[in-house]
């Protein structure tokens, strides 16, 4: 796998997010100054820059396509919701954001696929550097059997970043509204939290080392009602600082949560993607329209 | 069949067949029974050759049925109707108190007869200080890039235990410049008693467990005074030792290794928060009892049963008489033994599987390896003796028979287990964790080394001493390499001639056939060698237990 043979670059990553005036400093070499000016085909008129834009990407697990053609725009410090039946490949495009599917050996991904401008899929993108800008959370709660502080800092420790762990430990626990119920057990274990908890530990955890997009797989899908709609303000919260995508399968949750909606249905195919009002009220597409009417899938 | 009336309701649902599962059902019980009686009546019969317990007076017998076993059973009662746990909390402790007295015996072995506490001591010190500067580097230095330190670490490791130029330059005949502090430590002009050595080691790698352990369960400042603590109480025993007629490295070893553990297993069980003082009523019952009948039968002049496991055949070597034949330097050899196979088959067979689950592409080559180790467990012991004799004799030229050579050629015959049962506890890490370690950016060795290593730690350990325990009886491999049949001293050097208790008791019961010895020194080297395979075994199980128990 292509990752061991550049996982000695990391220790290159610079502490300080300034790739502006060090652009060559890590092995990624993004540049913050390419527009993201280029048109949607799909319609919609953003007034934010584009942070992740894919073109024609392609995904194949051995010889079944997972998705096909996918090209979009995903805003900056916004929330881009995922929606789609079982199967349809939205959480295969999440993974394809921060090269997850890389470690799954059948899968295979063609096309181009930018962050902030340069194609993470170029051969001298190291994919561990960039998972290092991409935070990601999981269907399923998935804290590390430390204590709630070691998970926390766990991101800052791998990516050997300074600075005060304390003050980013509650910094972060008190973005992802968790530092009040936990502020006086953070050595125990992260696995005695409830599920809601943890998943929101796993945010901390994902935001402590100051991620430039969250890509969030079903965030919400393994918890009750109550946890749901803490998690949602949450996701709400954090878009005024991070670009988050989220994928779900809960059309209520896109309709309240997010800016943008994309619709993949069955094929792995982009059937429509705009603001998150039109898709809802006005879509363009006749399938679209059967989908959140509930017609079908 | 269901009988309705006419209204619709039902007053008789009717009858189903069970009458083949219930046979079904009786036929499993009577297989499992089956296989377990045999076994328990064949281990009763060996342990009733060896320890005779019938040859004692009935005085005896009444004199422990009053003072231990009536008690026992009272207390355990009445214990287990207030609370259950501390029951079996008691019973655990002293469970670990009559293991770690076992392993206790065998750390003495080794401290009295083959590793000078001198030497023991300078490589405690040559291990210690580097490793002590290892630490500091990582903690206070970890802006040193990791090559850096790794180099640093490796040469402070080579500087304390060779020297310069050590032996990079013995190769080429270089005289030795910079002694090692390994080196230096042992032409000391003033050298400590044996006792205070010992205790220096022993007691201080007891006292990092303990203070890890309290730490663990309390704070790092306990832990800390408890370190203190575990490593004064070692100190301190060399002196009072001699006081009650143990002399002081025996003493100090049977505080270091049995005492202070099962003195912190009690702390934690009995006065914190989730612990129970109850417990501890059962334990003092159990432990008072042995000692209160020991003393009992010695004022009343019972005469105990005539064992032949008893004192002279843990400590004497063979002899041409069974009656005072003993198992000594097959015991310290099976030890040694041990002691190499682990050193050698935990690295590679743990590494071996770290690898396979975590590293290795899919394809014909692993596939291939993957396959070939199944069936490499599953090949006869005595072709992997044939094979180390081979390998390690004829093509390496050691000389037959020694601790390496039998030590290795038994790694080779565990290698497989190992690298089985560790892969099974790497391939249970959920791999949810490790999708979240690589989602965080995290490389493949941070991912191992951080995620998956402690997790699946405790089921490698457990695999590990479970393969030992495999080794530990093997019989056929030793012969193969030509391990002597009697060893009367314990081997001192890696190329010593070794013997272990399985070789010994084969020995006895074919080269010295007689009735004496099949009647003798048989079951007795039989109970032994089983004792502690039960005690090996015993810590597998524990820490199994704690690990299914942090899932």
């Amino acid at each position: 796998m292509s990752q061991n043979s550049t996982s000695k670059q990391n220790r290159n990553e610079p502490t300080e997010r300034d790739e502006s005036a060090d652009p060559t400093a890590d092995g990624m070499n993004i540049q913050t100054d390419v527009s993201g000016s280029v048109d949607a085909s799909s319609g919609g008129s953003w007034t934010r820059d584009t942070v992740v834009r894919a073109e024609h990407i392609d995904v194949w697990y051995d010889d079944d396509q997972a998705l096909s053609d996918i090209t979009m725009e995903i805003p900056e410090q916004s929330v881009t919701a995922m929606v789609g039946p079982s199967g349809c490949g939205k959480s295969t495009f999440l993974r394809c954001i921060n090269r997850m599917n890389d470690l799954i050996d059948s899968a295979r991904v063609e096309g181009d696929l930018y962050l902030r401008g340069k194609n993470v899929y170029d051969d001298d993108v190291d994919p561990v550097a960039l998972r290092r800008r991409v935070g990601m959370v999981f269907q399923k709660p998935n804290p590390f059997p430390k204590s709630i502080y070691d998970n926390v800092t766990y991101g800052l420790k791998i990516q050997d970043k300074g600075g005060d762990y304390d003050e980013i430990v509650e910094e972060s626990l008190k973005r992802a509204a968790l530092w009040d119920e936990v502020k006086d057990q953070l050595d125990e274990s992260g696995l005695e939290l409830s599920g809601g908890q943890q998943q929101r530990l796993c945010i901390a955890r994902a935001i402590a080392p100051d991620p430039e997009v969250l890509l969030m797989d079903e965030p919400a899908s393994a918890l009750d009602p109550v946890a749901t709609s803490q998690i949602e303000d949450l996701i709400e919260e954090l878009a005024e600082d991070y670009t988050v995508v989220i994928v779900t399968h809960n059309m209520q949750q896109a309709a309240r949560i997010s800016d943008q909606t994309a619709v993949f249905l069955t094929g792995g195919e982009l059937v429509e993607f705009d603001d998150t009002q039109k898709i809802f009220e006005n879509p363009e597409s006749q399938r679209v329209e059967d989908y959140i009417t509930g017609k079908f899938g | 069949m269901a009988a309705e009336t006419d209204t619709g309701a039902i007053d008789d649902f009717g009858q189903v067949s069970r009458t083949v599962g219930t046979v079904f059902r009786y036929l499993l019980l009577a297989a499992t029974m089956f296989g377990i009686v045999t076994l328990a009546v064949l281990l009763v019969y060996v342990a009733n050759d060896a320890i005779r317990p019938l040859t004692a007076d009935p005085g005896w017998h009444l004199t422990y049925l009053l003072a231990l076993v009536l008690p026992t059973l009272l207390v355990g009662w009445a214990v287990r109707r207030r609370d259950p746990a501390a029951l079996s909390f008691g019973a655990l402790l002293v469970g670990t108190l009559v293991v770690s007295l076992m392993f206790s015996g065998g750390v003495a072995l080794l401290a009295i007869d083959v590793v000078p506490p001198l030497v023991a001591f300078a490589f405690w010190i040559g291990l210690l200080v580097p490793t002590a500067a290892a630490v500091a580097l990582t903690r206070y230095a970890h802006r040193i890039s990791f090559t850096t330190r790794l180099v640093a670490t490796t040469a402070l490791f080579y500087l304390s235990l060779f020297g310069l130029p050590g032996p990079v330059g013995d190769a080429v005949g270089a005289p030795a410049l910079v002694p090692g502090l390994v080196g230096l430590t042992q032409r000391l002009p003033v050298i400590p008693v044996d006792g205070v050595m010992v205790a220096a080691v022993v007691g201080g790698v007891s006292a990092v467990a303990v203070g890890s352990y309290v730490s663990n369960v309390r704070d790092g400042r306990a832990g800390l005074y408890a370190a203190v603590a575990a490593f004064l109480a070692a100190n301190a025993a060399g002196y009072v030792g001699p006081l009650v007629s143990v002399d002081p490295v025996p003493a100090v070893v049977i505080t270091a290794v049995a005492l202070v553990p099962t003195g912190a297993y009690a702390w934690r069980g009995a006065f914190t928060e989730e612990g129970s003082p109850l417990g501890l009523v059962f334990t003092v019952t159990v432990v008072g009892g042995a000692l209160l009948g020991a003393v009992a039968v010695d004022v009343l002049g019972f005469a105990g049963p005539q064992s032949w496991v008893d004192w002279g055949f843990l400590t004497s070597a063979h002899s041409g008489t069974a009656e005072s034949a003993g198992l000594y330097p097959a015991i310290g050899g099976s030890i040694l033994l041990m002691t190499t196979v682990a050193a050698l088959s935990f690295p590679v067979g743990v590494g071996a599987a770290v690898y396979l689950e975590e590293y290795a592409p899919d394809n014909a080559l692993t596939r291939f390896v993957d396959v070939n180790i199944s069936n490499l467990a599953g090949v006869p012991s005595v072709v992997y003796g044939l094979l180390g004799l081979g390998v390690f004799v004829t093509y390496l030229g050691r000389s037959a028979g020694t601790v390496l050579v039998g030590g290795a050629t038994l790694a080779l015959l565990i290698l497989p287990i190992v690298i089985i049962s560790a892969r099974e506890a790497i391939r249970s890490v959920p791999s949810d964790m490790r999708q979240a370690s690589y989602g965080m950016g995290a490389t493949r060795w941070q991912t191992v080394k951080n995620v998956v290593l402690p997790e699946a730690f405790p089921g490698i350990l457990t695999g590990t001493i479970l393969a030992l325990g495999r080794a530990i009886g093997e019989t056929a491999p030793l012969i193969m390499i030509g391990a002597p049949n009697v060893v009367f001293n314990l081997p001192t050097a890696l190329g010593s001639k070794v013997s272990a208790m399985p070789l010994q008791v084969y020995a006895w019961s074919s080269l010295f056939a007689s009735e004496d010895f099949y009647t003798k020194a048989v079951p007795a080297g039989v109970v032994v060698l089983l004792a502690v395979l039960l005690a090996m075994n015993s810590v597998a199980i524990v820490l199994r237990n704690k690990f299914e128990r942090t899932q």
